[in-house]
């Protein structure tokens, strides 16, 4: 998909997510850009078990990634962390693994919707949902940006902006923290992967309101 | 969940042509195909009594192939009937930061070797010859030395659990490569 910026759409004021995404899907119409069929990204939450802790470590998490954009692989990554690009055996993997890793369901999250194409550009609408039956609540909304034929984010990330900036005003996010390290080299799929999972994170910390009774 | 059912012998250095130009004359008609690879074993380990192994294997020889990354069960106790030892398997293509993942993960290096060889196929069948070279300094694949004085044959076959022909086909075809090579079914005790 080339050079990609993931971003959370800001919900309309007085307006559901449900109804944000729409308002933003027909804008997207307005502007040209044609649908192209539908896109998920999903991800589960692995810590580790009770069973390991002899090296005195804390706990950590283990994010395992599916993206329908790579129908055939799998992203397993750390926050912080190397991404590793496999193959759809590494689910099979994680069940092996079960005595070691624990997959911790209720953290399921993922983001479903439609992608459209507008001349060099892909974006994906999509709405966020959490829990493993992902009929929960719908906490948020996001949107992939991206410039099919780039991968090196130096050459089009002003390009992105420009266009984004159309479309979203003030609302256009910041450059993506994993660009920082990438000016010249070549943007991967794996850093698509991370800016999903720093996007799902924020949007489970938002959730995390304490009051009785929200997962 | 597939398995791969396995068969296993040696053959001394000086024998290896006659068996290469027997298994040439056996096999698919195919190119020729050589492989120089570096496998490192890791182990996690739990409270549990046994420490879990996964395999990472790189191939030295040729460019832009994706790392491999193998889970073996433990061989299945099975019917003595079965002509073949057979293992429950996960096989996963991956990026080449496998190991610094595994690192990550809580996995920690046991061993590595390199190995370098033949495979030939025949059907499902795979027949690979090969010889293990110790590493003599950790990290450093430059620096090696052979394990022995023969190499290692492997006639082995990944399919799906069930398929009791397959070890049926495998025994047969073991038969053909007598007297030269003798591949038998290996008590899983003796691999410990």
């Amino acid at each position: 998909m080339g050079v990609t910026c993931v971003s959370q759409v800001p919900v309309a004021e007085g307006k559901s997510v449900q109804q944000t995404v729409e308002l933003l899907a027909r804008r997207l119409e307005a502007l040209g850009a044609d649908k192209q069929g539908t896109f998920g990204v999903d991800c589960e939450t692995y810590h580790t078990a009770a069973t390991l802790g002899t090296q005195g470590q804390t706990g950590k998490l283990m994010y395992v990634m599916h993206n329908s954009e790579y129908p055939l692989s799998c992203f397993a990554l750390f926050e912080n962390g190397p991404c590793l690009v496999a193959d759809a055996n590494f689910d099979t993997l994680m069940v092996k693994l079960k005595g070691f890793f624990q997959n911790a369901k209720a953290n399921k999250i993922e983001s479903r919707g439609t992608r459209y194409q507008y001349c060099d550009f892909l974006v994906k609408l999509g709405t966020v949902t959490m829990g493993p039956s992902a009929r929960g609540p719908c906490p948020g909304a996001c949107l992939g940006w991206g410039d099919c034929p780039c991968v090196i984010p130096n050459d089009c990330w002003n390009l992105l902006m420009e266009f984004m900036q159309s479309f979203m005003g003030s609302h256009t996010p910041g450059i993506p923290s994993v660009f920082g390290s990438k000016h010249d080299s070549t943007y991967s799929p794996g850093d698509t992967m991370v800016q999903y999972m720093e996007l799902f994170n924020k949007i489970r910390k938002q959730q995390q309101v304490p009051v009785a009774g929200i997962r | 969940m597939p398995f791969v059912g396995y068969l296993l012998s040696s053959v001394l250095d000086q024998s290896l042509e006659s068996l290469l130009h027997r298994l040439r004359g056996l096999c698919d008609n195919m190119e020729p195909e050589t492989f120089l690879d570096h496998e490192m074993v890791f182990l996690l380990k739990g409270q549990q009594a046994s420490p879990f192994v996964l395999r990472a294997r790189r191939s030295m020889d040729k460019s832009g192939m994706p790392w491999h990354l193998r889970y073996l069960g433990q061989p299945e106790i099975g019917d003595k009937n079965r002509h073949a030892l057979v293992r429950n398997c996960v096989d996963i293509a991956t990026s080449d930061n496998l190991t610094d993942f595994l690192v990550e993960m809580g996995f920690r290096m046991d061993h590595e070797f390199v190995a370098k060889g033949h495979v030939f196929r025949k059907g499902i069948m795979k027949i690979v010859v090969y010889k293990i070279f110790r590493i003599l300094m950790p990290g450093n694949t430059e620096s090696i030395e052979p394990l022995s004085l023969s190499y290692l044959v492997e006639l082995n076959v990944v399919a799906p659990a069930g398929q009791d022909i397959v070890s049926d086909d495998m025994r047969n075809f073991a038969e053909q490569l007598k007297p030269l090579v003798h591949l038998e079914k290996i008590d899983p005790k003796r691999l410990m």
